[in-house]
């Protein structure tokens, strides 16, 4: 490591913080409220984490589960792991109780942190060691006067907490265990190693061009993937993250947004489309927001053009992805304008396929199960063989791919258009249709903001619900210009607004209620 | 009705929309994010729903989250956004 000459590509994740920290000590490299940390303290900060897990027994091989409010003591702790070799679990800090206990059964971890005294209790029960999260952040950030040294120290950084040199970790070792939902009663960990992770994160990078000179304001918590990407992405091009607080969001994101100096958001559709509500209403046109990203479900069209009409140095980047490999497509900046409806090009190095029942890809056009190959696909789900079966595939029998469970096309020259998820799918008039599709097709007609079907049952054909400033027969009548008539809902219900399910998603059952309400 | 009356109720009947329950009786002292649990998102929505109703306009550069603390600090921004309206119309 200290040979003269370029040193060797970061192979560990925590090896890409400790050369941004010999890179630009001195940047701004993570804020939330009123702490920023440089890349040297947060290095430091690291080093002197990993030093207190090991002394809580946490080693190679052990997993390490944090069930706390997003900040940036987690981001340190997600380095920390990484040089020990242990591999990380974040959860939102709403998961305690039964939801925990699932995830401590399944994943046996080492050590349990949160401030929950019940949760620490059955952790406790589990032989599982417990640190409070108030232990894990005067660790990482000891008051001054009581750390090591002054962190200015080229010694401090070079190891402040007597902690071993990392030895023995392997780039195929596993650095995170990630808990989604969907499609099982249960959530079950999408496990990665270092090397999927640096994979995923550099051809990330290389798509959307971070700069050292950006500002990242991220307002999702650092239990979402496509937030802690965004640590991930800063750390490996030098950016400045601002880690935004949860009622930062919402009415205050643009003062957040100008106050920061954000160049950079990482959105989702419901921050985006408030955004753009408080921009019509503001003189301070956010000029240093230059790049927006979108993933999670479709931006509607009109959202999109009214944020270009407020910015117009903004640039914005329509992405489509799912856990067990990170990021699946990015489409280069403003192709939308182009390609409405795609989500872009797969990462490079990497390819995306629709495929028909055995495998076999399908012409361009055609709908198929997206496949996806590459590096970035992800190890496996963690003691779940049958779904890994189902998802993690492998051709011929040795070569990895994952079926996704989402439908879609290619057109000729390989973008990615996403047409729903198996389960969106249902038949109507004989056609099979797909119910995120027909949203989509919503979203582009003017006066649309959002959109939502719900799909016929028993004598009630499907249902089209939508928000936004537009009657309901125009609505309908206007949706011709955007998709064949007969995949077109027969009837449309205008409300003020979609219910949602606590993640975000439309909730199809109390909209069905909603519905049967305007129809009574 | 007092000015201050005609807010209350106006929240009132746009949280109620917001959250899909009934909200009435609202004392000054209830707190919209611990004991109402709306979030950043139904935050948005409030204003949204009240710009609607009772020709709130926010200018998103001074909103405080001070302002968003109780309901009374929260009708208190509202007179006094609704007033400075008002004087300079």
């Amino acid at each position: 490591m200290t040979a003269p000459g370029t040193p060797p590509a970061p192979a560990l994740l925590h090896e890409i913080l400790d050369r941004a920290a010999e890179l630009r000590p001195d940047r701004p490299a993570l804020s939330q409220g009123e702490l920023t940390l440089n890349y040297r303290e947060f290095a430091t900060s690291a080093r002197r984490l990993a030093g207190r897990l090991r002394a809580a027994g946490v080693g190679r091989g052990d997993r390490v589960v944090a069930a706390a409010p997003s900040g940036p003591a987690l981001a340190v702790l997600v380095y920390a792991a990484s040089r020990l070799g242990a591999a990380y679990t974040l959860l939102h800090e709403q998961v305690h109780g039964a939801p925990l206990l699932h995830v401590l059964d399944d994943c046996e971890p080492r050590l349990l942190i949160t401030e929950d005294a019940a949760d620490r209790a059955a952790a406790g029960e589990r032989a599982i060691a417990v640190l409070p999260l108030s232990e894990l952040v005067e660790a990482a950030f000891p008051p001054p006067g009581s750390g090591p040294a002054d962190p200015a120290d080229p010694a401090d950084l070079a190891d402040p907490s007597g902690e071993p040199p990392a030895s023995g970790v392997l780039a195929v070792d596993p650095v995170s265990l990630i808990y989604t939902s969907g499609t099982t009663a249960l959530p079950k960990a999408v496990v990665s190693t270092h090397q999927q992770v640096l994979f995923a994160a550099r051809a990330i990078q290389s798509v959307l061009g971070y700069r050292a000179d950006d500002v990242v304001y991220c307002p999702l918590p650092l239990s979402f993937d496509y937030g802690l990407y965004q640590v991930h992405l800063s750390v490996l091009s030098g950016a400045h993250l601002w880690l935004g607080l949860p009622n930062e969001a919402g009415p205050l994101l643009l003062r957040r947004l100008a106050a920061t100096g954000a160049t950079v958001l990482p959105g989702v559709p419901s921050a985006t489309e408030g955004l753009a509500w408080l921009l019509r209403r503001s003189a301070n046109k956010l000029p240093a927001l230059r790049l927006l990203t979108n993933t999670g479900a479709a931006l509607s069209t009109e959202t999109i053009a009214a944020l270009r009409a407020s910015l117009p140095n903004l640039r914005v980047q329509v992405m489509y992805g799912l856990t067990e490999c990170k990021r699946a497509t990015v489409m280069p900046p403003d192709g939308d304008l182009a390609r409405p409806g795609s989500c872009g090009l797969p990462l490079p190095g990497t390819e995306v396929l629709a495929v028909d029942e055995d495998g076999a890809a399908v012409p361009p056009g055609e709908i198929g199960q997206l496949v996806v190959r590459g590096p970035h696909v992800m190890a496996g789900y963690w003691r779940r063989p049958e779904l890994d079966a189902e998802r993690f595939r492998r051709r011929d029998g040795l070569f990895p791919e994952l079926w996704t469970g989402d439908y879609g096309w290619l057109d000729e020259d390989g973008f990615v258009y996403f047409s729903g998820r198996r389960d969106d799918l249902y038949k109507e008039n004989g056609f099979r249709l797909s119910a995120t599709e027909v949203e989509a097709a919503a979203h582009r007609v003017p006066g649309v903001v959002s959109a939502a079907v719900l799909p016929p049952e028993g004598r009630r054909p499907s249902v089209l619900a939508v928000v936004g400033r537009i009657e309901a027969a125009e609505a309908l009548e206007l949706m011709r210009e955007q998709i064949e008539v007969y995949k077109i809902p027969r009837r449309c219900v205008v409300l003020d607004a979609l219910p949602l399910s606590a993640n975000g998603k439309v909730d199809r059952r109390r909209l069905a209620v909603l519905v049967a309400e305007v129809a009574a | 009705m007092t000015d201050r009356q005609f807010i209350v109720q106006a929240l009132e009947s746009a949280l109620s929309d917001v959250l899909e329950r009934d909200i009435a009786g609202l004392a000054d002292d209830v707190r919209l994010f611990d004991d109402l649990h709306l979030d950043s998102t139904t935050m948005l929505e409030l204003l949204m729903a009240l710009e609607d109703t009772i020709d709130l306009v926010v200018d998103p550069e001074t909103l405080d989250i001070e302002d968003f603390a109780s309901v009374g600090t929260f009708t208190d921004f509202v007179l006094a956004t609704r007033g400075g309206i008002a004087a300079t119309a």
